[in-house]
């Protein structure tokens, strides 16, 4: 009976899972907050400093509790305010592209945090499941895919042979905080449903024409829709509550969780476009992303494969400078999609020698071989990981203009960079 | 071997505690605390809740969605002419600050006794260039609004529908 429960205890909470759906919520939160935050910046003395709009002494009064803590409290000189939220801003872009991701998110839930207990008057709901999302995300091992960390490790390991091939992460802990996230979400949207059902303008099926007919969210647009058709408020109150109410408990299982997730994701999408609450809805759906399975993200990376076809990039292996740029650009490919080839071991049966000393080449199951700059062109847009660089490779006139010369020019003096880099180590 | 097995065995019970009271805690959070149990539980846990922020209801828009309330004001300027400004127009939903501002506008019509006199100054100051010698606070209350009012081309915030309160008379002392 014992073993039995633990068994189940540990099915429940422990089992080993990637970090994928929570590396997805990572990223989401982090843009969400550099982005409002950065436009935050002209506000800051406004809405966090010691003189502003809401003086701090006011924003505070009923503020007693010594375990609300904030940053801002202790800041004395506007020098202090200014390099804070630098500080945080930076964080928070390193915590969406995930680098140094071990002790960055702890930097981010303290700013987070600190900003929202510096002017409590200031909070709304993002901000509360921004707090308990970004709690769990410090405490589960983030960082391990879809992230500059995986990106440093597996080019340190193809530094070494740029066959390596590792393994995705995996860990019991991060099936734990997945699964903590999970709860979080459906907690949320029980007493989300419970509270709306104590309310009148939710029995009467009258809710989301108020919400509409209210200053703050007053849609015209909605408004001529629902007037003539008010059966469609009544639909949309009910489905919203339905939805909150059915959430939590039909997320669990295999089969109905897409249809859960779908509504869930749909009405989010409802609360952004027509409503305005682009910045709650996006952080909800980043919450809403734990319960991806981790097969289906593979699955979807499998299908992105086949669909962009094979790539065989073929390389100088005699060349250190080409070996090192391979697996730093290898490193960005997460899924696998590029196979290399040295043609010093390993001749192609379709580029030449003769080529291949001039430039990188790649080869296309169609039989095209392209050169170079033309060979980055191609990948880059087809490779997930690399499309940070889209811009840098497809600017019209002027990607192709100075693309060209400096690749030819590296080409042309990679003997001479390899062995600069190798009298410098 | 032994010292291994008896670190994991730690290890794995230390995590099952952790996991066992973060999720006590979010389901702690929201929940009423009525019972004896609710109360003296919500007394352990509340240090760990205030400072990690875990502390919420999940009452979006609930238990009612309740009538909206809009902040403006009137400045009067040295020829006694009165010059009304409706703040809320000026925000956007496509910037943060449109829910900052709007905390504040609910900060200020819900509590003036706290916050008339410094909003007071600050709208002296923002509308210097107008000479004013006071500025009006207001609280405008909106009503019910049917389908047939919108049908009819009403506004819910035409003067039918809303009741306006004076919330403070604050002059300005620098003008």
């Amino acid at each position: 009976m014992f073993a039995a429960l633990e068994r189940a205890w540990s099915q429940f909470w422990f089992h080993r899972s990637s970090t994928s759906p929570l590396e997805i919520a990572r990223m989401g939160i982090g843009a969400a907050l550099l982005l409002h935050y950065s436009l935050a910046t002209p506000y800051l003395f406004d809405f966090w400093g010691d003189g502003g709009l809401i003086p701090r002494e006011l924003a505070l009064k009923d503020v007693s509790d010594p375990w609300i803590q904030s940053v801002f409290f202790y800041f004395m000189a506007p020098w202090q305010w200014v390099a804070f939220h630098a500080v945080f801003l930076l964080c928070c872009a390193a915590f969406m592209l995930g680098w140094r991701t071990s002790w960055i998110k702890w930097v981010v839930l303290v700013g987070q945090i600190s900003y929202d207990y510096g002017n409590p008057i200031l909070s709304y709901g993002v901000d509360k499941i921004l707090a308990c999302l970004l709690f769990i995300l410090c405490l589960a091992p983030i960082g391990h895919a879809l992230s500059l960390d995986r990106v440093r490790v597996v080019r340190a390991a193809k530094l070494k042979n740029l066959e390596t091939v590792l393994p995705p992460y995996s860990s019991q802990w991060a099936g734990a905080c997945t699964r903590l996230m999970q709860i979080q979400m459906a907690v949320l949207f029980f007493f989300s449903a419970i509270s709306k059902l104590r309310g009148d303008d939710w029995w009467s099926g009258d809710a989301v024409w108020i919400v509409f007919t209210t200053g703050e969210h007053y849609n015209r647009f909605i408004l001529d829709v629902l007037a003539p058709n008010y059966w469609l408020v009544n639909v949309a109150t009910y489905s919203t509550i339905l939805i909150e109410l059915a959430f939590p408990f039909l997320i669990w299982q295999r089969q109905t969780r897409p249809y859960l997730l779908a509504a869930a994701i749909f009405l989010h999408l409802q609360f952004a476009l027509l409503m305005g609450l682009f910045y709650f809805s996006f952080v909800m759906i980043m919450g809403q992303m734990s319960f991806v399975r981790p097969e289906w993200l593979a699955r979807l990376g499998s299908a992105w494969k086949q669909r962009m076809g094979e790539m065989e990039m073929i390389y100088d292996g005699k060349c250190g400078f080409c070996v090192r740029s391979m697996a730093s650009f290898l490193a960005f490919d997460g899924l696998g999609q590029i196979k290399i080839r040295d043609f010093r071991a390993n001749p192609s049966p379709v580029v030449s020698d003769a080529q291949m000393e001039k430039a990188l080449y790649l080869t296309l199951p169609d039989g095209r071989a392209l050169p170079g700059f033309e060979a980055y062109r191609y990948v880059v847009p087809r490779v997930p990981g690399l499309w940070w660089q889209v811009p840098f490779f497809y600017v019209p006139v002027l990607s192709r203009l100075f693309g060209h010369p400096i690749y030819n020019w590296i080409a042309a003096n990679r003997s001479r960079l390899s062995s600069k880099r190798t009298a410098s180590a | 071997m032994i010292r291994t097995q008896w670190r994991d065995r730690l290890i794995y019970l230390a995590m099952s505690g952790f996991v066992a009271w973060h999720t006590l805690a979010m389901v702690l959070a929201p929940a009423p605390d009525n019972s004896v149990i609710a109360q003296s539980l919500r007394g352990l846990m509340q240090p760990y809740l205030t400072l990690f922020r875990l502390d919420n209801l999940w009452d979006f828009f609930a238990p009612t969605v309740g009538k909206g309330s809009q902040f403006r004001y009137i400045i009067e300027d040295a020829d006694g002419l009165r010059h009304t400004f409706v703040p809320a127009e000026d925000l956007s939903w496509f910037h943060p600050s449109y829910f900052w501002f709007r905390s504040l506008y609910y900060a200020i019509v819900d509590d003036p006794e706290l916050y008339a006199d410094s909003t007071a100054a600050l709208l002296c100051r923002k509308h210097a260039s107008l000479h004013p010698v006071a500025v009006t606070l207001l609280r405008y209350d909106e009503g019910d609004f049917s389908p047939e009012d919108h049908l009819s081309g009403k506004h819910p915030m035409d003067p039918e529908f809303v009741t306006v309160n004076t919330l403070k008379r604050v002059e300005c002392t620098d003008s």
